[in-house]
């Protein structure tokens, strides 16, 4: 009796930790190329009449490798990052970094450490970040609970925008300069890959990470990209599932 | 009267038609005039943004070319390497600048700035020119224009707007970029004021929900801001919005509103341009703003105001003289014959529509006036003029109730009772006293079997009450023969007419009626009409008048003698 009764035991065990444990405990790297539209690329969101080149020195690229991160999302069976403080320093009209992505319950430190005055909020969810004056060598500490995307940005100068991303899962990465991501890590199984940059998540698909392609990713142009920021910040503050991408994408 | 019916409700519903129109007709006016006011606003709104695209690409040229300038270029070039004093390459490209541009107010720019390739401000000229080393590569005009970009934007910082154009400074080897020049133009007032000259509008800039500059009054302004942020979707979607309706008081605007490009758009910084909506359509809006000028000759139809008026009146005028006035005349000439005599009864064919139909009546009354035979003659017709004929109304009965018939139909309508025939002799009505017989004594020898008058005892009259059996003879003659001459004779009619007053006179007196006023003349004229009447309508030689009492009162009867 003894026998069959320890071996249903770990027969039992060895069903349970297949099932449960074994997406993760198979794991690999889910990498490709991230291709965004030329007015995601062109680093620039406010759009005077006029942009013309010097006819002279070839135009420099925008520096987008911060401006953009990748994440693959709806993995059961992890952990999000472990909230930590995060510092944004801001100087310059600008901040470094530009993008954020913590787990929930970080803190960011938004430090001024310029000479101009900034008032920073979110303004998609002006409850959670009110705004508020940021004057030189001032600091401010917010604390992201709640998944999702958050733009924090200066009413002054609203180019200042910083993206804060709030993760449930830990495989992320920001693509490089010419759209180059690799996450380590990432167990074999299906997920939902997520793309954000600009201030807004501007794709989504469902990928198997098992395939081991190398992912091409292309973006399409975002239509209205001001205020769907704001709209998706908004949801994320009750559910943490992340949905809202508008575009298509191809798989290769 | 059919025609001036139809006339009438013609000019009814013309003037309905006219009020109708009086009333309606602004509306549609004042919707398009509305309509066009915010096309004028919309094509202003157009030429507004082409101004400002037009504005941007001058300041990107002119950022450009002072970017050309070796001292600037050099100044930068040698800062973007940190060789060389800051403070110094300050002071020098400072002077530079000023040099450059020496009347930074006339040419509406507020700042002009010299950025070395790390992004920091190595010099400015205008607002804040005493700082420098600051870094504001961050902004995006500025870090496009250290890419290579020439670019404009517009910024909404401390409450201001600037339109902001940078363009790269190149090395002097125009192989790389050594730095930027940006310049911020003056969006305030002046630049309100420009727009407004230049489009014949009022504007107003507003930026993160205030009003920062306008031409116009800071009434209509107070809730713009919160107005154009109502339409915000539609900016989003269209850069503009429509025309937006503003109340002020008894007044109306109307505003279009855009926004400015790049960061003051996130900003909600917009240019509204503002018209004055045209004044309301109801009446009396129409009414108070009618002018002198709009009643001059000119510019209203009085000619053909007054002429269609005119026109009008002169057409009803001449159907009602046509359909009343005219037939009414007639009718009443008619009834004046008929009183006197002259005629028997009304010609109704000459009368139409209801002339002709009062006709009939008359002659309709006149003919069952004749067939109650005991009627009343004459006055008792109501025709125009009898009682005052007799002059004894008022103080004396009627004389339509005192004058009676003879019986036979002779106070009939003429006509509607045919005369009897040759010899005959109607039976005589109530009271009716027979002829006297062959051999009584009549006046100018009357021929036997003529019928002489008679005063019989009236029906149901008191004993009391005389009755003329005794009466002496009558002008007998009168009532006699046919043919006889003596009955025409004026002395017997004159003896007749007496003797039958002073009878009629006795008997009212015996029935204790007044005689005031009833003299010899009236009575006389009144029986010498009724006499001519009856002998026009019977054909007769002459009539003959007797006295009786009828309900209490005393009467005459009237009998043709053929």
């Amino acid at each position: 009796m003894t026998t069959p009764r320890t071996f249903r035991t770990l027969a039992s065990a060895l069903v349970l930790l297949s099932l449960g444990l074994g997406p993760v405990a198979v794991a690999g790297n889910v990498k490709g190329t991230v291709r965004l539209p030329e007015a995601l690329r062109a680093g620039r969101q406010h759009q005077g009449y006029w942009r013309l080149e010097n006819g002279n020195v070839p135009v420099r690229s925008a520096p987008s490798k911060s401006q953009s991160v990748v994440v693959l999302d709806g993995i059961s069976g992890t952990h999000p990052p472990p909230a930590k403080t995060v510092t944004v320093e801001i100087s310059g009209l600008d901040a470094q970094p530009r993008v954020v992505v913590i787990g929930p319950g970080s803190v960011v430190e938004f430090k001024n450490v310029g000479k101009v005055t900034h008032e920073l909020s979110t303004p998609a969810n002006t409850t959670l970040m009110p705004i508020e004056r940021l004057n030189p060598g001032t600091f401010r500490h917010q604390k992201f609970g709640a998944p999702g995307g958050y733009v924090v940005r200066c009413s002054q100068y609203p180019h200042l925008a910083i993206s804060v991303l709030v993760v449930e899962s830990p495989f992320f990465a920001m693509p490089d300069e010419k759209g180059a991501f690799s996450i380590p890590g990432a167990p074999d199984t299906k997920a939902k890959l997520k793309v954000w940059s600009q201030g807004r998540w501007v794709h989504e698909q469902d990928i198997d990470a098992s395939s081991k392609q190398d992912l091409t990713i292309r973006v399409a142009a975002p239509k209205n990209a001001k205020e769907s920021e704001s709209k998706e910040a908004d949801s994320k503050d009750s559910d943490s599932s992340i949905s809202g991408a508008d575009s298509k994408a191809s798989a290769e | 009267m059919f025609l001036s019916k139809i006339w009438f409700i013609l000019v009814a519903m013309l003037a309905g038609v006219a009020f109708s129109v009086a009333l309606t007709a602004p509306r549609p006016m004042a919707q398009k005039l509305e309509e066009l006011e915010g096309q004028r606003l919309d094509r202003a709104q157009y030429a507004a943004e082409q101004m400002l695209k037009v504005d941007a690409h001058k300041w990107i040229d002119r950022v450009a070319n002072l970017g050309r300038d070796a001292v600037i270029s050099e100044g930068l070039d040698s800062a973007s390497k940190g060789s060389g004093e800051l403070s110094v390459q300050h002071k020098t490209l400072q002077a530079r600048l000023r040099a450059l541009l020496p009347d930074l107010g006339g040419a509406g720019i507020s700042t002009i700035a010299a950025i070395d390739g790390n992004g920091r401000a190595v010099a400015r000229v205008g607002d804040d020119e005493k700082d420098y080393g600051d870094s504001i590569g961050g902004a995006e005009v500025i870090s496009d224009a250290l890419r290579g970009y020439l670019s404009d934007d517009v910024w909404g910082t401390g409450g201001h707007l600037s339109r902001v154009a940078a363009a790269p400074v190149l090395s002097k080897s125009r192989d790389r970029v050594v730095g930027a020049l940006y310049v911020a133009a003056e969006t305030g007032a002046q630049f309100a004021d420009r727009l407004k000259k230049n489009l014949d509008v009022d504007v107003a800039l507003l930026l993160m929900g205030k009003v920062v500059a306008s031409t116009v009054d800071s009434n209509i302004l107070s809730n713009l801001p919160e107005l154009v942020s109502q339409h915000r979707a539609e900016i989003d979607e269209m850069k503009r919005t429509p025309a937006l309706s503003i109340d002020v008081g008894d007044e109306t605007y109307l505003a279009v509103a855009a926004p400015f490009p790049g960061q003051a758009g996130e900003q909600q910084g917009y240019y509204v341009l503002v018209g004055k909506k045209p004044a309301k359509a109801d009446l009396g809006s129409v009414l108070a703003n009618t002018t002198a000028r709009d009643l001059k000759w000119g510019s209203f139809p009085w000619l053909p105001l007054v002429g269609s008026l005119l026109a009008l009146m002169a057409i009803g005028l001449l159907l009602q003289r046509f359909e009343v006035e005219s037939p009414m005349a007639r009718l009443r000439t008619e009834l004046r014959r008929l009183s006197r005599g002259e005629i028997g009864k009304l010609d109704d064919h000459r009368f139409g529509g209801h002339f002709g139909g009062i006709a009939r009546d008359v002659n309709s009354a006149l003919e069952h006036v004749g067939l109650q035979g005991s009627a009343p003659i004459g006055l008792a017709t109501g025709m125009p003029g009898a009682a005052g004929a007799l002059g004894i109304a008022g103080d004396a009965p009627m004389p339509g109730s005192a004058f009676a018939d003879t019986g036979f139909g002779a106070g009939s309508a003429g006509g509607m009772v045919p005369p009897p025939p040759p010899g005959f002799a109607p039976p005589p009505a109530a009271g009716f006293v027979p002829p006297p017989p062959p051999g009584f004594p009549t006046t100018g020898g009357a021929r036997p079997g003529s019928r002489a008058p008679a005063f019989p005892q009236a029906p149901g009259m008191s004993p009391s009450v005389p009755t003329f059996p005794s009466t002496p003879p009558l002008p007998g003659a009168a009532f006699g023969a046919p043919g006889s001459a003596a009955a025409a004779d004026g002395d017997d009619e004159e003896q007749h007419v007496q003797t039958v007053y002073d009878e009629f006179i006795a008997l009212k007196q015996q029935c204790g009626e007044s005689v005031a006023g009833l003299t010899m003349d009236k009575f006389r004229l009144r029986l010498q009409e009724n006499r001519n009447s009856l002998m026009a309508r019977h054909a007769c030689r002459t009539v003959r008048f007797s006295v009786y009492v009828k309900d209490g009162k005393a009467s005459l009867r009237a009998t043709p003698v053929k």
